[in-house]
């Protein structure tokens, strides 16, 4: 017997069928992929796109307090993954946006404050805090209308969220 | 060179700035028409009147999110077409968040922010590289498995890879015969104990399949 056959995995194997769709944008389209020169095209206009980003970043910043104040003051039939999800998915669109209209730290921000949101159990008041400081941090950006990276300041405010963070995870190891 | 001039794609993105992103990018590549609706109930309606080419969706819409839409076009019976590539934006990168779209039928994954090259990659990988349907009991879409594992170890789940440990146990057995081919040529018998047979471990993570100095077994004769 093998090594796969001995596996301890013994769920009953799925009948599957394989189908390959005729590619028809193949045809369409045919070879030899675009040149540099329009995706350089592509990208600039993406760059200098003048969409003020600020109204749309106050309306996710809103949208995460209101879950913040939700998971401040917990109603019984509130469940915990619905508690987070009101807190997760402003920030998620946080990150997505924020880079494409030249927030760049707001991205970087709000992409360590999904890495701590995906990874907690539960929105305990330490989490509470942490989370504050992240929409305390997003806001002060946008108000400020960082863009790009932030620079040298950027830097500073990321290693001071990630920080937090750990000292965060590390006294949790410890209560355990 | 390619030329998109003939091509439709469905862009669904809730976010009217990011949705013009989009559109702008795709007529730049010179996307013949770009389709667009604001969530994935409005989507599913023109993907259904107008059948595009691909579809573009955002993750987190209302009421319908580029989830649904994706289970929808998949399986609904109104989908004018359940082979559709979809591409799938999100600000999710986690893996659990891949897998819950890649369970949904999504062809590919686009993480926000992205560049116009990014945007270009997958929908290159689509008409290069178009992946198989698979149907099971529980799945309808893009085959999950992205590439084959010459060293993969885990427990076979289709019954198609039945067929292929079929086929990897003739191969052990041809080996096997040439083994005994070996000990005859040496004078030695079936009992005869040939040596160790050391087979070098590998990082199967670092291991490059072109090197056969990194895949071959060390058969030491004593």
């Amino acid at each position: 017997m093998t090594d796969t056959e001995d596996h301890y995995n013994m769920q009953p194997r799925r009948k599957a069928e394989f189908y390959n769709p005729p590619n028809h944008l193949k045809l369409k389209v045919g070879n030899g992929g675009l040149t540099e020169n329009i995706l350089n095209k592509a990208q600039a206009l993406l760059e200098n796109n003048s969409v003020d980003f600020t109204p749309l970043a106050e309306m996710y910043l809103d949208a995460m307090m209101k879950g913040i104040e939700q998971a401040r003051t917990p109603s019984p039939d509130l469940n915990k993954d619905t508690m987070i999800a009101a807190i997760l998915f402003p920030g998620m669109q946080l990150k997505a946006n924020g880079g494409m209209f030249q927030y760049q730290l707001v991205t970087q921000i709000a992409d360590r404050f999904i890495q701590f949101i995906e990874v907690i159990d539960t929105i305990d008041p330490d989490a509470l805090e942490i989370i504050i400081a992240f929409h305390t941090t997003i806001r002060a950006v946008i108000l400020g209308r960082i863009k790009g990276d932030g620079g040298k300041r950027g830097e500073e405010l990321i290693t001071a969220l990630i920080e937090a963070c750990h000292r965060y995870f590390e006294k949790k190891q410890q209560t355990r | 060179m390619y030329s998109f001039d003939r091509v439709r794609i469905l862009v669904i993105e809730d976010n009217q700035p990011m949705l013009d992103i989009c559109r702008t990018l795709l007529l730049t590549f010179g996307v013949g028409e770009v389709l667009t609706a604001r969530n994935g109930e409005e989507g599913f309606k023109i993907a259904c009147k107008e059948n595009p080419d691909i579809i573009i969706a955002d993750w987190m819409m209302e009421p319908t999110d580029g989830i649904s839409m994706t289970r929808r076009v998949r399986k609904d019976s109104f989908s004018p077409n359940h082979y559709v590539p979809i591409i799938l934006m999100t600000g999710f990168s986690e893996k659990k968040r891949v897998v819950q779209a890649r369970d949904a039928g999504v062809t590919e994954f686009l993480v926000k922010p992205f560049t116009a090259r990014d945007l270009y990659k997958r929908i290159a990988q689509i008409i290069e590289r178009p992946r198989q349907f698979v149907r099971s009991e529980e799945f309808f879409g893009p085959d999950r498995r992205r590439k084959a594992d010459a060293v993969f170890n885990g427990p076979f789940k289709r019954e198609s890879d039945v067929a292929a440990m079929a086929a990897q146990n003739i191969r052990k057995k041809e080996a096997s015969l040439e083994l005994d081919k070996l000990r005859k040529e040496s004078g030695l018998s079936k009992t005869d104990k040939i040596g160790d047979i050391g087979i070098k471990r590998v990082d199967t993570k670092t291991l490059d399949m072109n090197k056969a100095s990194e895949i071959d077994f060390d058969i030491d004769f004593k």
